[in-house]
């Protein structure tokens, strides 16, 4: 009878185990599950309605009409997604560009490196609004260090731009805030990845007679690839909805040079009050962000199972 | 590592100090902007180091309009939805982590089902539960904010802990358990404080995430809540612009970043990352 027994004792073990299991993971589900599923059918039947807040007509159902809006009749969200694209192709690249720069240099230092990494990343870790206004500051076309600087440096001949106001830098001049505030970020994660390169690998390269040079290629690049993925997915992820540095930079302006998806959105929404337009174009991002992380999960978890 | 030869020793010198002043500069410049005169920082050529350092700036900014206490009322909301929100994720969190990692419950699918609804567009979720709140009667109450935060907050807290569980040994835990020990027992009193400084850590992340977060702030509140992240921007709008005063509530909103920062580095690695690359 004995071993039946000490079934029937694991059956109950079992069953109590699954039990707390999923006492445990219900709270915070039920949170998530209720704080994103009742928005997103919202947003969902929003999308097939129109609803013009400032007209006081009654919502009604329209079908694909908002999409095709979206998608085909309107200039101005074509030029946002270019916007977009441009801050994510190009200021991720800068940013991995210096950010692997500053990596390889702090991965040869000794003692200064914890002090000075804790220095780099305090652009990453201060709101993007305060970041933004500590810009608007150094661009500011009359009282801003930037001009003053170049004015110097120029020796008088060139007192600069006016970085916000200009329709032909007013873009750059966000691009420059976005690349400041997260080059530290792509710079940390990359010096993750070079300190978990073991020595052993440089030395063994080493005594074969490799050039540093060929080590980099050989060694180094390779073993950082899966780290700086992550990092670009993330940074992409996160660029795509900047917003908060625009509206406190620019505001999408001058005209609309500097208006992202997210701030363009987001004028429709609470400025124009168009919630089913709105809604078309929440839904869009919805799918092109799903598709991102999409990407990013698979990754992660192929990284997962070869290690 | 070979050592390094003179040469190489000042080009990293001069390449780390340049690097350094231009990230810095613009954090330096705003905190010497806070103690500025109006006169200080309206000048050209501009005013480097105010001539004194008194607190003027933070004294004024604690006093705004519109009813006389902006920086004071952007003080306290700011702590409220930043706080909640923290006890809010990581106490459901916290649960769900160790149950993730000790017990695999929903496989890897419910984990990444949790992590996916970290990428939501805010913007995206903004509108909905504008309208959503706006029902409830839930608008420009410290709820909204806290319940909108929680949706970014809660996956990040659930996959930094169990990130921290899955490098923790069940060793112990399953000794307890033969001790007699229940699960909720276990987990209270023996996972739990081994893993205190990730505790500590993603609970300050937590904290910051949602004290740095604007979007939900400008949209969802707007007289009766107003954080200290909204409050800068609307003294921006204005043509009188308070430079001085908007300067020292930046300098105070970013002091829990920089004591992140700098306290606890060996985890910013995981944090910023989600636990996808581990320092």
């Amino acid at each position: 009878m004995e071993p039946l027994k000490e079934r029937f004792g694991s059956l109950a073990h079992t069953i109590r185990k699954r039990r707390t299991a999923y006492l445990f993971t219900a709270p915070a589900i039920i949170t998530l599950l209720a704080i994103t599923i009742f928005p997103l059918l919202y947003e969902v039947r929003l999308v097939f309605m129109s609803w013009e807040l400032t007209t006081n007509a009654a919502p009604e159902f329209v079908g694909l009409q908002n999409l095709i809006k979206v998608l085909f009749q309107d200039s101005r969200f074509w030029s946002s997604v270019r916007v977009t694209a441009v801050l994510i192709v190009l200021g991720v690249s800068i940013q991995l560009g210096i950010g692997t720069g500053l990596a390889l240099v702090l991965n040869r230092i000794g003692r200064w490196r914890t002090p000075l990494v804790s220095l780099f990343l305090i652009p990453v870790m201060i709101a993007p609004v305060v970041a933004g206004f500590q810009f608007r500051m150094i661009y500011h076309d009359q009282f801003g260090p930037l001009n003053y600087i170049i004015e110097i440096i120029t020796g008088g001949r060139w007192r600069g731009f006016a970085w916000i106001a200009d329709p032909n830098v007013a873009l750059f001049a966000i691009l420059m805030t976005d690349v400041w505030q997260w080059t530290p970020f792509l710079m940390l994660i990359v010096l993750a990845g070079l300190q978990s390169i073991p020595l052993e690998l440089y030395e063994a390269a080493e005594v074969d007679g490799a050039s540093p040079w060929q080590s980099f290629w050989r060694i180094t690049l390779p073993l950082l690839l899966p780290v700086i993925i992550i990092g670009i997915l993330i940074r992409a992820m996160d660029a795509f909805k900047l917003f908060d540095i625009v509206y406190l930079v620019t505001g999408g302006g001058p005209g609309n040079v500097t208006e992202t998806i997210s701030f363009y959105t987001y004028l429709q929404g609470f400025k124009f009050f168009s919630l089913g337009y709105t809604a078309a174009m929440a839904f869009i991002q919805l799918i092109i962000i799903t598709l991102i992380a999409r990407f990013f999960l698979s990754f992660q978890k192929r990284q997962r199972g070869e290690t | 590592m070979r050592r390094m030869s003179c040469l190489q020793k000042i080009v990293t010198a001069v390449v780390l100090i340049v690097a350094l002043a231009l990230f810095m500069f613009p954090v330096v410049w705003m905190f010497l902007t806070s103690f500025k005169t109006e006169a200080e920082y309206f000048s050209y050529p501009p005013v480097f180091i105010p001539h004194d350092f008194s607190p003027r700036n933070y004294l004024n900014a604690m006093m705004l309009p519109p009813d006389g206490r902006g920086g004071l009322q952007g003080l306290r909301d700011s702590l409220i939805v930043a706080l909640s929100t923290t006890v809010i994720s990581m106490s459901t969190g916290s649960l769900a982590a160790y149950s993730l990692s000790r017990f695999k419950t929903g496989g890897e699918n419910l984990s990444f089902w949790i992590l996916s609804t970290r990428m939501f567009p805010p913007v995206a979720a903004a509108l909905p539960l504008f309208l959503i709140f706006k029902e409830l009667k839930l608008l420009d109450t410290h709820w909204a904010l806290v319940i909108a935060n929680t949706v970014f907050n809660l996956p990040f807290v659930i996959w930094m802990l169990k990130g921290f569980f899955d490098d923790l040994s069940s060793e112990m835990e399953e000794a307890a358990l033969i001790d007699g020990c229940t699960h909720w027992g276990v987990f209270a009193r023996v996972a739990l404080p081994l893993i205190t400084p990730g505790l500590v850590a993603t609970s300050l992340f937590s904290f910051i995430f949602s004290w740095n977060e604007f979007m939900f702030a400008l949209l969802l509140t707007r007289r009766s809540v107003r954080t200290l992240t909204v409050i800068v921007p609307s003294l921006v709008g204005g043509h009188e612009i308070l430079w001085g005063e908007i300067a020292a509530i930046g300098t105070i909103a970013i002091i829990p970043g920089i004591v992140l920062s700098v306290l606890f580095q060996r985890f910013l690695v995981r944090g910023l990352t989600m636990g996808a690359v581990k320092g």
